[in-house]
């Protein structure tokens, strides 16, 4: 409120003047209105005609209002026609069209007249008047405020109204003259000097960002503008015979040190280290993906190969002793060859290969699966099987390769 | 005699030419009390870069800054930057020249210090830089002044004392979105005809090209970054050094703690909408007679029950 203070302060200091320019805005609104809403109240008729002359009478009559009249723009609009006597007609016929507007003719004129009659006397005015401008006056600052409120207040205020409020800006100080003589009093005599003296270019053409935000763009755009000026300036400190580009044996103190620049390079080095390592792991779990498959079809591969060999062998051997090949059937073969397998496979159990009756009975009765305690421990058989045993896997070097980890033979494969 | 006689015979012509042509420029560079580690860093890294600078300790006040115009006397400097820390995040920048100004107050945003981007990019401690200005510079008063600052602040004079020949970086600074965004290239050479057998095979193209490139001298230029970063965002323009009338003031500036508070009292206004809307329900609610305490009494319903059969 501090602000509103001064600004009356300022007001006063300065007469009416505000409240004249005020005026005037109204006075401008009105016409407009006036002009737009002619057409609309045209066609109302030749009829009201009269009635709106009698207004006019009345208005002009009454002026100063009557206290009834609660409306505070009213009183207000009244106030200023006292004061500025060319306004009033327009004023009186703008107070109809808003009656006309309100599209109830004859009621209005009952109105008109109430208000007539009883309007105070002319004692009455004075005081109003006076109340008008206090009024007035207030108004013109409100209106004041709202044309420009502080910056911090926008926030706070809805988001739709933000559109409408223009924030007030700090006073602009910008003394050109001052500023010019500043900068001729430091100057330098640029026209005496050598370009090697100060060394600044400006660019030709400004540099143009067009978003800021953008940072790609707006650091190219630095860039170059550098590199014109570094193009500029080679010329001239070339033609002044200045050294311009440091010979590569000049070794001499740099901004930043070696242990600097090492920790960069380190940084960059650890950077690509880690795209590297980045994409490997990538390639790494693709192929984990394809892997197992992979692995499913070569087992199956060899499934097949091995039957195949298996096959071509038999026939051979058949071959070989004569046997009829077209009387074997294909299914006998099948099932001598898994005979042969499986007496193979169990070659330690003892006898035709079933247990005893107990057990079958036993087994009948709850089910198969037998015991399956001690059927890793050794008994007297594998003992003296000795097929397992090479004496080369005792020897320090010439022993089986060691496994390696998982890794490295996912790696291999 | 050697000596003596080259600074007599040297005394007499040339002095007075060389003199009045000579730029001489050196800058106290300083921080206020509560600088945060960045901001120390990129006091160290245009320090690193300013071999016409002096570093000088922290300044103790925040309100009595004409006190450093004393001190850039004493160390004969004739520019002054000094860094402001504030509630220790932000950072404003002062430029100025020592004795009667003018004066720059800039805010200092997106710093990023040498240390933490990691560039290629490296020169030489204490070549002197090419200053590179955006066109805009010379557009407006203050923007001319602003210009004419950096290049006594930032370009190194050709006589400082610390300087090494030869040009291998370029300072850029660009006018956008009203701020001016400072960058620090290295500026590296390279043989055009290495660089494009290289990238293809082309025999014809390479060779004719180098050939006429050699006759004229002439290379390809690149840069590369160094940093650091910052952006700097002009406030206001003081007549003299750390004083006098305001010549130039930004309209568009908002001082960082009116953003943070207009973000807490956006907050807050959500609250209190939100609460105000909850009064205000509450009120209706007890207008229309929906409430059992307060508000009015719901009106008897003339069919209901309690009347009919009363």
């Amino acid at each position: 409120m501090a602000r509103s203070k001064l600004k009356s302060a300022l007001d006063n200091e300065k007469g009416r003047n505000i409240k004249l320019q005020k005026q005037r805005k109204l006075e401008k609104t009105a016409r407009k209105r006036r002009e737009k809403n002619r057409p609309a109240g045209g066609d109302i008729g030749d009829d009201e005609e009269g009635g709106i002359a009698l207004a006019e009478e009345a208005a002009t009559q009454v002026n100063g209002k009557s206290k009834k009249d609660k409306k505070s723009t009213k009183s207000k609009k009244n106030g200023i026609s006292q004061q500025e006597p060319e306004w009033e007609t327009e004023e009186s016929d703008e107070d109809d069209l808003e009656g006309d507007d309100d599209n109830d003719g004859p009621e209005r004129h009952g109105l008109d007249l109430s208000r007539l009659e009883d309007s105070d006397s002319n004692s009455g005015d004075s005081e109003d008047d006076l109340e008008a401008d206090e009024e007035d006056e207030e108004d013109d600052e409100d209106e004041e405020d709202e044309e420009d409120i502080p910056l911090s207040d926008i926030e706070s205020l809805a988001s739709e109204d933000k559109g409408d409020v223009i924030p007030h800006q700090r006073l602009t100080i910008n003394n050109t003259a001052a500023l010019t003589s500043a900068l001729k009093r430091i100057e330098l005599p640029y026209s005496k000097l050598a370009f090697s003296e100060y060394q600044s270019i400006a660019s030709d053409e400004p540099t143009e960002i067009p978003d800021v935000e953008d940072d790609l763009a707006r650091e190219q755009a630095f860039y170059n503008q550098s590199l014109q000026a570094v193009k500029d300036a080679r010329v001239k400190l070339k033609k002044e015979g200045i050294p311009f580009s440091r010979p590569v044996d000049y070794f001499a103190e740099m901004v930043k040190s070696d242990e600097h620049m090492g920790k960069i390079k380190q940084k960059l080095v650890d950077e690509a280290a880690g795209k590297k390592a980045a994409a490997e792991a990538r390639r790494q779990r693709d192929l984990k993906k394809f892997g197992k498959q992979v692995q499913v079809a070569k087992l199956q591969e060899r499934a097949k190969e091995k039957r195949d060999t298996l096959e071509k062998i038999n026939l051979m051997k058949r071959k070989r002793s004569g046997a009829d090949i077209t009387t074997t059937n294909e299914e006998d073969l099948f099932d001598v060859a898994l005979d042969t397998e499986t007496k193979d496979s169990d070659r330690r159990r003892s006898g035709d290969g079933k247990p005893n009756l107990k057990r079958q009975k036993k087994d009948n009765k709850y089910g198969f699966g037998g015991k399956k305690r001690f059927a890793k421990s050794n008994d007297a058989e594998s003992t003296n099987d000795a097929r397992g045993f090479s004496h080369k896997k005792m020897k320090a070097g010439g022993g089986a390769a060691k496994r390696l980890g998982k890794s490295r033979r996912a790696k291999r494969n | 005699m050697a000596s003596v006689y080259k600074t007599l015979s040297a005394d007499g012509s040339r002095d007075k030419d060389t003199a009045e042509r000579k730029n001489r420029q050196r800058v106290l560079i300083l921080s206020s009390r509560g600088v945060t580690y960045r901001h120390r860093h990129l006091l160290n890294d245009l320090y690193n870069l300013m071999p016409h600078s002096r570093k000088e300790a922290k300044f103790d006040s925040k309100t009595k800054l004409h006190e450093l115009n004393e001190l850039a006397e004493l160390y004969n400097c004739n520019n002054v930057l000094f860094f402001e820390a504030r509630k220790g995040k932000d950072l404003y920048a002062w430029m100025s020249k020592a004795p009667n100004g003018p004066t720059v107050k800039f805010h200092c945003q997106n710093l990023h210090t040498m240390d933490e981007l990691n560039f290629i990019g490296n020169c030489l401690k204490g070549s002197r830089p090419i200053l590179s200005f955006d066109s805009a510079f010379e557009k407006q008063a203050h923007l001319r002044v602003i210009k004419e600052l950096f290049t006594q602040v930032f370009g190194v004079p050709k006589t400082a004392r610390k300087t090494k020949p030869f040009v291998d970086h370029v300072m850029g600074f660009t006018l956008a979105d009203n701020k001016i965004w400072i960058r620090v290239y290295q500026v590296s050479e390279s043989e055009p005809g290495k660089k494009k057998s290289a990238a293809n095979g082309d025999d014809e193209d390479v060779d004719v090209a180098p050939k006429k490139k050699a006759k004229g001298g002439e290379f390809d230029v690149s840069l590369v970054e160094i940093g650091p970063r910052f952006v700097l965002t002009p406030i206001v323009i003081q007549e003299s050094s750390f004083g006098g009338p305001i010549i130039y003031e930004n309209k568009e500036f908002v001082s960082p703690n009116q953003i943070r508070a207009d973000l807490r009292r956006a907050k807050a206004g959500k609250y209190n909408r939100r609460s105000e809307a909850q009064t205000d329900s509450k009120v209706r609610r007890g207008d229309l007679g929906l409430k059992t305490h307060g508000g009015r009494k719901k009106e008897k319903d003339p069919l209901s029950n309690d009347v009919l059969f009363a």
